[in-house]
């Protein structure tokens, strides 16, 4: 009787130890993302496809720009998917990373009251209608966290050389895209957002303004280089990228959104 | 070991510094919290002493209520206060939200039973002494409730302190009607959080700091004058 | 003067007192004795109208001019002169009438002594103090000596006794010991879980107690 047991013991050790081999060493990824990214959906959408095909497990967390890169130096993730090029560019100097890949891009909108009272819809550039805002004085909501989507913002302020911090009329909220749509619904104001968050969310705000050349958005992904954390899952953020850029996610993201609200959300950036 | 240093000169430099950000959002969460405080204890005590003073039929029923009230979770009542203020709601055209005014709104809803229900316990305790000396001395029922309440002004004191430490201390109710709007309705607790979320950590602390510091100066000053009632 | 008629004090269902029937004349000094427990409190409660009996009626002919000490009586954090002025009103007289009580109970120096300061005897004094601070037609004191020395015992029973001698005042109070009763009242009312045991002249109930209940409470006190 004893005798049996052993033996029964051993074999389901060895029947463990050899089904360990042919997994995953480390089946968990950790994507650190944008709230604009998941507020959009496109993750949930995208998810779990990528589990099946691959059989890893993908941990997201979403944070305002600024803090999701935060995470790559800080070792608390292994892959990010951001879109503030310019952030990313730094990322990758200070050698927490070793290259971007950029894989699609969506648009900026301005949304605002039906009245549009600044007489923003029509407008040639988000740089024209930002100054027809700033010019009338209309409530605009800014999400003042240091987002990839608000730092485009400020990149056409800035453009204008028109500084709005403190203004009567800049409502800086410091919150995701999200909370920012509230906010300007309660206000009607002029808000500045991705389409797919729009689209998302409960308004009655209204589209004005889409599509002009200086409201492209570009995402890239980053693996976190191996070098710095030991615990850092460099493969599985590999095989994150490699599936994102294939042709099959390649038709996913493209499909996304068109049943929902019949429009394209995300667009592939054509292959190098 | 030098990363830590800069960041300990940085927090250093924003808590005695000029930062103006940082003064004005300390600005802020001071005259919201003072506001709340006040009004609450305005309301609460009154209803306090005489919900500790006087028999009433209803009254297990009114103390069952203000149990429930006095556990109200913060965001359920911001989501209340939200939903009245909201464009769409009831009170919508005050155009109350997002404003400061909205904060105190939630902040009274939450601390008033509160205050009610730590009045009521103090006066409770003293009440039936001092109003069975007073009438036997000839004193009517409006003689009686006053000297009551300057019999318990000592707690009274430590009651409003307990009900501003608390309001300086809501986050949650205080940023769903407040919007964390910056230069407007920014508070400590809500700027906090903004900060740690966009990775601004320094910012952060600094603000920490100084919330410790005024949460820790009220609390024992709440002790200093529990302990000399209990002597007194 | 004043009377109660089928009073009934019930406490969760217990009967804590139950008189069908007792008056008390004007200007006459009454002692309640009894066990702790026998409803002296209750019925002094009853008689100053700060508890409502179950049932019963308490019939009173000078509501406005009753004063009652209750057993602990509360000493407010101010003044002791202030603890008294506050039981008179507000006329030039007032120092005055307060300082001369409260120098008849023996607390002359006392009178700048914070009342949440003293001790339970002084407190006490001051109590009736209070009591006797201005006329009243009706006094009635629960235990008013159970915290004082004999200096403050005897200082209380003088001033009652003056006091009741120049006003006339219907004196009723509480008391744990005959001999105050012999010394203070002249009637006794002898009371055993809330029921009137014995009633009558202090000197002939004292002295002959017709119940057993009331012989046994006096064994105690036999020096």
């Amino acid at each position: 009787m004893k005798k049996l047991c052993v033996v029964l013991i051993m074999g389901v050790l060895i029947l463990s130890l050899t089904a360990c081999a042919t997994k995953i060493e480390n089946p968990v990824i950790r994507l650190s993302t944008t709230t604009s990214v998941n507020d959009s959906g496109l993750m949930a959408y995208l998810q779990p496809v990528f589990e099946k095909d691959t059989g890893y497990t993908l941990e997201i967390t979403s944070a305002g720009t600024g803090a999701a890169i935060e995470k790559g130096r800080t070792g608390d993730a292994d892959v990010l998917l951001v879109h503030a090029k310019a952030s990313e560019e730094e990322f990758i100097n200070e050698g927490f990373g070793e290259v971007r890949v950029p894989f699609m891009y969506n648009f900026f909108v301005i949304v605002g009251p039906e009245g549009d009272p600044a007489g923003v819809n029509g407008s040639a550039t988000a740089a024209e209608a930002f100054k027809k805002i700033a010019e009338a004085g209309a409530t605009f909501i800014s999400r003042g966290d240091d987002s990839g989507t608000h730092k485009a913002e400020l990149k056409i302020w800035k453009s204008l050389e028109l500084d709005p911090t403190g203004q009567p009329w800049y409502v800086s909220v410091g919150d995701s895209m999200g909370k920012t749509l509230t906010v300007g619904n309660e206000m009607q104001g002029y808000v500045f957002t991705d389409k797919a968050t729009f689209l998302a969310h409960e308004n009655t705000l209204s589209l004005l303004l889409e599509e002009t050349d200086d409201m492209k958005n570009t995402y890239s992904m980053i693996a976190i280089t191996s070098q710095r954390y030991a615990d850092t899952n460099y493969a599985g953020a590999q095989a994150f990228i490699e599936w994102m850029t294939s042709e099959k996610a390649a038709d996913l993201i493209a499909k996304y959104g068109i049943e929902e609200y019949g429009e394209q959300l995300f667009f592939i950036l054509a292959a190098k | 070991m030098a990363k830590t240093m800069d960041v300990i000169r940085e927090i250093f430099g924003l808590l005695f510094g000029q930062d103006p950000e940082l003064r004005q959002i300390i600005g802020v969460t001071l005259r919201m919290s003072t506001l709340s405080a006040l009004v609450s204890a305005l309301v609460g005590i009154p209803l306090g002493v005489i919900l500790g003073s006087t028999e009433f039929k209803a009254k297990r029923f009114v103390n069952r209520i203000l149990h429930t009230l006095m556990g109200l979770p913060p965001v359920v009542a911001g989501l209340i206060v939200f939903l009245f203020l909201s464009r769409s709601g009831p009170l919508g055209t005050l155009k109350l939200l997002f404003t400061v005014t909205a904060m105190v709104i939630a902040q009274i809803v939450l601390i008033t039973p509160i205050m009610t229900g730590l009045t009521a316990n103090i006066v409770s305790v003293k009440a039936p002494l001092i109003h069975e000396t007073a009438a036997g001395i000839g004193l009517r029922p409006f003689q009686r409730m006053l000297y009551i309440i300057y019999e318990c002004r000592v707690q009274f004191v430590s009651t409003l302190l307990t009900g501003f430490g608390r309001a300086i201390a809501e986050v949650g109710a205080v940023q769903m009607v407040g919007g964390n709007v910056q230069f407007k309705t920014r508070v400590m607790t809500t700027a906090i959080m903004m900060q740690t979320n966009m990775g601004h950590f320094e910012f952060a602390i600094a603000l920490g700091i100084v919330l410790l510091v005024i949460a820790f100066l009220i609390n024992s000053l709440v002790s200093r004058i529990q302990e000399s009632a209990g002597l007194a | 003067m004043i009377s109660v008629r089928d009073v009934l004090v019930q406490v969760g269902g217990r009967v804590i007192l139950d008189i069908p029937l007792l008056k008390f004349e004007e200007g006459r000094r009454y002692g309640l004795i009894g066990e702790n427990g026998s409803g002296k409190t209750t019925l002094l409660r009853v008689l100053a109208g700060t508890l409502l009996p179950t049932q019963g009626q308490v019939t009173r002919q000078n509501p406005n001019s009753l004063g009652y000490m209750p057993q602990a009586p509360y000493a407010f954090s101010f003044s002791v002169l202030r603890n008294v002025e506050m039981a008179l009103e507000n006329t030039p007289e007032r120092r005055d009438n307060a300082v001369r009580a409260l120098e008849a109970v023996g607390m002359r120096n006392f009178l700048a002594a914070r009342g949440n300061k003293l001790s339970g005897g002084e407190a006490q004094r001051m109590a009736v103090a209070r009591m006797i601070a201005k006329p009243r037609k009706l006094l009635l004191l629960d235990e008013p000596t159970s915290s004082t020395d004999i200096r403050g015992t005897d200082a209380i029973e003088n001033t009652l006794l003056e006091y009741a001698k120049e006003t006339r005042c219907t004196l009723i109070f509480s008391t744990h010991s005959p001999a105050q009763v012999l010394r203070l009242a002249e009637e006794v009312i002898f009371l055993d879980q809330g029921r009137i045991l014995e009633k009558g002249s202090a000197r002939d109930v004292l002295g002959n107690p017709q119940t057993e209940s009331a012989r046994l409470f006096l064994q105690h006190w036999r020096i």
